[in-house]
């Protein structure tokens, strides 16, 4: 971040706090390949993603479960020990449960594709700016500070009050925000391996630019790209459902957890325990990725240290 | 000295002129963005019934029919006479407002930056003292946990605990601080807290981890062997060369708690920027929205100027040019 620190890293800080817990954790020398060594919290992130993913696209199959707009009981029952009624029924008696699961599906789709956008047009700016330098870094470099300068929500509140407020706007408003992250990640691994002897090799070859990018290089950025994915998209999970909890997210009918942790405030006094399921859903999940985040960096760095 | 000091010029200078074309691109930005709004401006004052002859009128009065590059340059030659325009509705002055609304933003960003400092950093120095421990493991599990709640999901938890189940704090509402200072801070505590929560476990884990960092160091090795108490090696060797990393946290946070004002604003009613700036959005006021764009990336060129002199007074080898 700034050519005054002592210590030249150009990490991000959530990075920075996995890298150096990486160095404190005992771990043994020889990380072969085997998933989450140990932390029953790792294992239980995984595993809580795995089925929230699972159950939020196949949430039509789960038998007995109803639809997320269906008045399914009475208005605003507490939680009772049935499918259906796991977190309660809401204002007008729709299963919280439900609205939850369809919810996560609106919001898993869309931070995934705005994942999808803002990495693949990060990485390929990143690259370049990194392997060309002069004034593709500088507009790269430019895009970046501007992005990190501005709030998140800011940012998506000025492009959604233009384009209005679809799945498909806040998909493609929600990938600009990480582009420049991902291409100042891509930059510094592509700096970092352009002076590396296999690249002079290539090079020497008569490998062209293309090649080297793509054959060379590429590969070896994939472990720190890999590792940043989960933490931001947690922030995008958080970002949106900040908008949604304001009321400028995905319009109402649909469900999204921000937009029924809104709705239940109102009946907060009286009803206060039909918050917790979007709020244990959105919590949970903003965890799972973080700790899946510090996971994969764990890993990623071990092996890079073993080289 | 004088070299010293005429080196931080510099350096100042150096990174303010870097920050203009940033502020540059997002001020532009915003006018571009607001000419493309469905909807004019003049639409929205004048109501459904307006005729086209009163819209038109009202469009070249305040310049909206003009290009986005002339609309733009105008709007950035009057800042440089430091006039920031009317608010469209109101027609207050838009610098007048933006300091008042500012004032309370910073207000509650900065005690909620001192409140998670001073609840962060001392439990780190007692951890990172004692690795593995009880309270170690337990503070591991509970800074991940209260890193993953949102802010919108903390101000709904404490807002209901605080104001509707204990009835200590007020729901609602603001005092300024020139009008009622403990009044101010009855109203204050809230929103502060909801800040808090978030910003403790980052500086948490953050100094927890440099503090362990540090403490493997030989001098540390040295001082102990020498039978120095831990409390004085923490606060005396240990503290300093673990603070640029948490100041480098410092300043990045500052987004978060400008962001997270937006929350925390809207819910409890505080008049501040994020509060403000939401109303702008939804009644497509430009000039307030420039004015605030404008701010906070002034806000973030200024902050990383102040970290990257902070390093240089924290750590006397750190070249400030």
């Amino acid at each position: 971040m700034s050519r005054l620190q002592p210590t030249q890293t150009d990490l991000v800080p959530g990075e920075a706090v996995a890298l150096s817990e990486t160095l404190n954790a005992a771990m043994p020398k020889t990380a072969r390949f085997r998933m989450p060594s140990g932390h029953p919290m790792e294992w239980f992130a995984f595993v809580f993603l795995a089925v929230l993913i699972v159950s939020s696209v196949f949430v039509e199959f789960i038998p007995g479960l109803v639809r997320a707009s269906f008045p399914y009981g009475d208005f605003s029952q507490g939680p009772e020990w049935s499918l259906n009624g796991l977190f309660g029924t809401d204002a007008l008696g729709r299963s919280i449960l439900s609205r939850v699961l369809y919810g996560a599906r609106t919001t898993l789709a869309i931070v995934s594709v705005a994942t999808l956008i803002s990495l693949v047009i990060g990485m390929i700016l990143g690259m370049l700016a990194g392997f060309y330098r002069g004034p593709v870094e500088r507009i790269v470099d430019l895009y970046a500070n501007s992005m990190a300068s501005l709030p998140p929500i800011l940012v998506i509140l000025a492009l959604i009050s233009v384009t209005g407020n679809s799945v498909f706007t806040m998909m493609l408003a929600l990938g600009l925000l990480d582009i420049g992250t991902y291409a100042r990640i891509a930059k510094g691994g592509v700096i970092a391996q352009n002076d590396r002897d296999y690249v002079l090799a290539a090079r020497a070859m008569g490998a062209s630019d293309m090649r080297l990018l793509l054959r060379e290089i590429l590969p070896n950025l994939v472990p720190a790209l890999t590792a940043i994915v989960p933490p931001l998209m947690a922030g995008l999970i958080i970002t949106e459902g900040s908008l949604s909890f304001l009321g400028y997210g995905i319009p109402a009918p649909a469900p999204s957890w921000g937009g029924m942790i809104a709705s239940s405030t109102d009946l907060l006094s009286r009803f206060p325990l039909l918050i917790f399921g979007p709020i244990v859903a959105i919590v949970l999940t903003v965890y799972s990725l973080n700790t899946v985040g510090d996971c994969l960096a764990r890993r990623m760095n071990h092996r890079g240290r073993e080289l | 000295m004088r070299i010293a000091k005429l080196s931080y010029l510099k350096a100042v200078g150096v990174r303010l002129l870097a920050g203009i074309p940033v502020f540059l691109l997002v001020t532009f930005s915003a006018t571009a963005l607001s000419s493309l709004m469905p909807g004019s401006a003049a639409q929205l004052i004048l109501g459904e019934n307006a005729t086209q002859a009163q819209i038109d009128a009202l469009n070249s009065r305040y310049g909206y029919d003009l290009p986005v590059w002339e609309r733009y340059l105008g709007w950035l030659g009057r800042l440089l006479q430091g006039d920031l325009g009317q608010t469209m509705f109101s027609q207050q002055s838009v610098a007048k407002l933006l300091v008042d609304r500012a004032a309370v933003t910073f207000e509650i960003a900065l005690l909620a930056m001192f409140v998670s400092l001073l609840i962060g950093v001392p439990l780190a120095m007692y951890t990172a003292s004692r690795p593995g421990g009880i309270v170690d493991t337990v503070l591991r599990a509970v800074s991940s946990v209260m890193l993953s709640i949102p802010t919108f999901v903390i101000v709904v938890l404490l807002g209901f605990v605080f104001a509707i189940v204990l009835r200590w704090l007020p729901a609602t509402g603001w005092v300024s601080f020139s009008d009622d200072p403990i009044g101010n801070l009855y109203y204050v505590a809230l929103p502060v807290m909801c800040l808090s929560v978030h910003q403790a476990a980052y500086f948490y884990r953050v100094s927890r981890s440099e503090f362990v960092a540090v403490l493997q160091e030989d001098y540390v090795l040295v001082a102990r062997a020498k039978g120095l108490p831990t409390r004085y090696i923490l606060m005396r060797h240990v503290l300093r060369p673990a603070s640029p990393q948490v100041l480098t946290v410092m300043g990045l946070s500052m987004t978060y708690l400008l962001g997270g004002s937006f929350i925390v604003e809207s819910y409890f009613a505080v008049p501040g920027i994020g509060w403000t700036v939401l109303n702008a959005v939804s009644s497509h006021d430009l000039p307030v929205m420039q004015a605030i764009l404008s701010l906070t990336v002034v806000i973030f060129v200024v902050i990383f100027i102040l970290v990257d002199l902070g390093y240089a007074l924290i750590d006397p080898r750190v070249d400030v040019s």
